[in-house]
């Protein structure tokens, strides 16, 4: 008896020092919120000098929430780049790969000019919501908020 | 199978006498416990990912591969404290056929042979019950990305 207690002492004493190891500072409770209901985050802009992008943020915003499989958007307006994270009701989970590429098209469509990152992953939409609560800080930098961008971007693209 | 032999008369009513008195087993309540215990394992797997993914570097695409290991550690865990065996009998199916059954069959094989030696006992027992799950899990693996790269090639996905 005393040997199983040691041994649920030790396995949960490991699994806290993972929790611990693997907890990184957050900026704020809207990210944990956000797993499990809609924040509707505003759409953001890493130039924020420049109203024309926060313009075509703020429409793309609106054309992706317009659908009614979607239930929550974010949009990042990079340099070069625009992410567009999104989550899809559960009922429509099972046509996600259909989502994704009617969003592909409209986004073509309407805004032919622009390079889009679209995604429907939970982590993506995280880390979007983290580097708006960040971007909130008016000393936080355009380049490392771009940097931030770019690594939210190569999430993207990990398969396995 | 060969065709079914033909029963003596004193055999049939043995038979009959059989059927009488043999338990009928509780389908829908074993399916309904295996339903509860199975979709609490998914559960708490569930939890497992959304915890990959909000504290670790993981998407969503990603954090299968540490869940599943996840689930496999604690399953082993369980069956060795011997409180996985409770979980299976009381859930039945809903304990095996989630991925935490295939923890289970592996340690609770090497505890049954603990005692024919390290080696040839727990080594070459071990996987009794998950080789199965193992070598059909790699074949039906390759059959499927076979047939995946065909149709890659011939320009239908």
């Amino acid at each position: 008896m005393r040997r199983l207690k040691v041994l649920i002492g030790a396995f949960l004493g490991t699994m806290v020092s993972i929790s611990l190891l693997g907890c990184q500072d957050r900026t704020s409770d809207e990210s944990r919120i956000s797993m499990v209901k809609p924040v509707n985050p505003e759409p953001i802009h890493i130039n924020e000098k420049s109203r024309k992008e926060h313009d075509l943020a703020a429409t793309v915003k609106k054309d992706i929430q317009s659908m009614p499989q979607i239930y929550d958007v974010a949009v990042i307006k990079g340099e070069k780049e625009t992410l567009v994270v999104y989550k899809v009701k559960h009922l429509h989970r099972m046509m996600m790969k259909q989502i994704e590429a009617d969003i592909n098209k409209k986004l073509e469509k309407n805004y032919p000019k622009e390079s889009f990152i679209v995604s429907s992953d939970f982590k993506i939409f995280i880390e979007a919501i983290e580097l708006k609560d960040k971007m909130k800080d008016p000393g936080y930098p355009q380049d490392k908020a771009e940097k931030q961008l770019q690594k939210i971007i190569e999430l993207k693209k990990e398969m396995t | 199978m060969g065709k079914k032999k033909e029963l003596s008369p004193v055999q049939e009513r043995y038979q009959e006498l059989q059927k009488k008195h043999e338990l009928k087993k509780p389908i829908l309540k074993n399916c309904l416990r295996a339903f509860l215990v199975g979709g609490l394992i998914c559960t708490v797997g569930q939890a497992i990912t959304y915890f990959y993914i909000y504290y670790f570097n993981f998407t969503e695409q990603t954090a299968g591969n540490p869940t599943v290991a996840t689930l496999i550690f604690i399953s082993m865990l369980l069956t060795g404290f011997g409180v996985y065996d409770h979980i299976g009998q009381y859930g039945g199916a809903g304990s095996a056929v989630p991925v935490t059954g295939f923890g289970n069959s592996v340690i609770s094989a090497a505890i049954e042979h603990r005692t024919e030696g390290f080696v040839l006992g727990v080594g070459g027992n071990m996987f009794k019950l998950a080789g199965t799950v193992l070598l059909f899990g790699v074949f039906s693996a390759f059959v499927v990305a076979l047939v995946r790269t065909l149709l890659s090639i011939w320009g239908v996905l």
